[in-house]
């Protein structure tokens, strides 16, 4: 028999709405096996900290389960479980994206990220037992559908990708260069990966989490201007342009940049000229946890334009990841006033 | 002058976000197409990243043996606007008069066991048991039974301070008796 430290910290789920922590009140289980026997393991459960568990483990081991309860409406999240044996292996799973984001791990449809797997504690006697020599890593992929954020999903619900067995203790670093989350349109899929690592089952318990981490994937964000025809000519004032949005990057920042002259390619060195670039008099600045959807109009920007002739206009969103552009319209500017005229006299 | 001061207002708004951790600035491109991403897909479902571990064939082990509910597997007390869960079978005696007291009322809050507990021990009664005696392996001391079967309070069982469940009390198998008879 074993006493555990527990350190398991109550990181937010895929809900925004998880950030009021005075509404959420977190609960550690303990669940012996196998007799099933369920206590409280800790009174207080703070966001994060280490605990030692004052129920010492039978040898069939015990399930370590983090809960945290919404209070209005109640509701309950399963925020992390780990099973853990006298004889059975300790994991890790950590996935870190090129977002910087802590909350949770997440990154875009068309991006890559890192998965890192520790085992310590894999056995290799000839009469060691099987569940000590060898664990499960398990790759999961789900949809949270059109539109989905992820909350109350159903993980029950998700298709195993694929399952590997570790037999060597130590940190093993598995590089996704693109998610498999399922979905028509690849660069909208929204959903998540999870990886997670099983023991293996034997008589004493059945095949159990050791460790689990998820991403997050969100769609590549799409845009349009429309108000300004390619090639138009403006003679007079600029019209009211519409900026359609779709699925904004939860950390992004959306400008309409314009320049002289036709398209650019993206890589153009005239570029990082210094006063190339303007910026029209708008932009969406995000900084949450889900993308969003936004449809706005823009007047008055007329200023932007310091002098006539053929202008680029580019909708532009900067993420972690870059700047993307979404949209672009090119346009002729013509505000020269010609008075064709004759005077005469009669002198 | 506006129009300057906005724009330079923007590319500052735009540079702060578009720098990442590394501090150079960061690429651009055209947003990537379903198209595209269909062809590097493509590419990469060739390339295993899972290729450097032993592919395994077999039923998928996270479908068992999964955390159920914590609502459904706890009693909820109840009184005052505050709530408390408590594992299932944690509850040893509920008396009839405060039934009520058991199952969420609307509008309460959760807190914590001990903070629970401390505000309503006039009608809470905890008793301390071993884990054998959670594990149903060894009966809860006579002494303890008595006092709650008298006991006009709720009765949580808790080890350590910590509701915890109380198993039935396990059942010894009959010993089987073997008789050799022999012929003479």
């Amino acid at each position: 028999m074993k006493n555990l430290i527990v350190h398991l910290i109550a990181t937010g789920l895929a809900a925004s709405g998880m950030a009021s922590a005075q509404t959420f009140t977190n609960y550690i289980r303990q669940t012996q096996m196998p007799s099933g026997v369920t206590w409280d393991a800790s009174d207080v459960v703070a966001n994060s900290g280490t605990q030692l568990s004052a129920l010492a483990i039978n040898p069939g081991g015990a399930r370590f389960d983090l809960w945290t309860i919404r209070t209005l409406p109640t509701t309950e999240y399963l925020l992390d479980t780990s099973y853990v044996s006298s004889y059975i292996p300790v994991s890790t799973v950590n996935i870190t994206s090129e977002d910087p984001y802590t909350v949770i791990p997440r990154t875009r449809a068309d991006r890559p990220f890192t998965v890192s797997i520790t085992v310590n504690g894999l056995l290799n006697g000839a009469s060691d037992p099987l569940p000590s020599k060898s664990v499960s890593f398990l790759r999961h992929v789900q949809s949270y559908g059109v539109g989905g954020t992820g909350v109350g999903l159903d993980r029950n619900q998700a298709s195993l990708l694929s399952q590997s067995s570790i037999t060597t203790n130590g940190l093993q670093t598995i590089q996704i260069t693109l998610n498999q989350v399922p979905g028509a349109d690849r660069a909208k899929v929204r959903g998540e990966e999870r990886f997670s690592v099983f023991s293996l089952a034997d008589y004493q318990a059945p095949a159990s989490q050791l460790a689990s981490k998820f991403i997050q994937i969100w769609p590549v964000a799409t845009g349009t201007i429309s108000g300004i025809t390619p090639g138009q000519t403006i003679n007079f004032l600029c019209p009211t342009l519409t900026i359609s949005l779709s699925d904004l990057y939860p950390k992004s920042n959306t400008s309409i940049q314009c320049y002289r002259g036709s398209l650019l390619s993206v890589t153009a060195p005239q570029r990082s000229a210094t006063g190339f670039l303007t910026y029209l008099p708008w932009s969406v600045n995000r900084d949450g946890s889900l993308p969003i959807d936004k449809l706005e109009t823009l007047s008055n920007y007329d200023r932007s334009f310091d002098s006539d002739g053929v202008w680029t206009m580019e909708l532009v969103t900067s993420t972690p990841f870059g700047l993307d552009r979404l949209a672009h319209v090119t346009f002729t500017i013509d505000r020269t006033i010609t008075v064709n005229a004759s005077v005469t006299t009669i002198d | 002058m506006f129009g300057k001061l906005m724009a330079a207002a923007m590319m500052v708004s735009t540079a702060q976000a578009q720098n990442p951790a590394d501090g150079n600035p960061p690429p651009m491109r055209d947003a990537v197409t379903h198209d595209q991403l269909v062809l590097k897909l493509r590419e990469v479902s060739q390339q295993n990243p899972m290729a450097k571990l032993t592919s395994v064939v077999g039923a998928d082990p996270s479908k068992v043996n999964r955390p159920e509910s914590l609502l459904a597997n706890s009693d909820i007390v109840c009184f005052g606007g505050v709530a408390v869960l408590v594992p299932k079978r944690a509850i040893l005696q509920t008396p009839p008069k405060l039934a009520n007291r058991i199952g969420m009322q609307p509008g309460a809050g959760f807190a914590s066991w001990s903070d629970f507990y401390a505000a309503n021990r006039g009608w809470i009664t905890t008793v301390e048991v071993s884990r054998a005696q959670a594990e149903g392996k060894q009966p809860v001391e006579e002494m303890s039974m008595d006092h709650i079967k008298k006991s006009a309070n709720l009765i949580v069982a808790v080890y350590l301070g910590g509701p915890i469940s109380v198993l039935p009390p396990v059942v010894a198998p009959a010993t089987e008796i073997t008789i050799n008879t022999q012929t003479p």
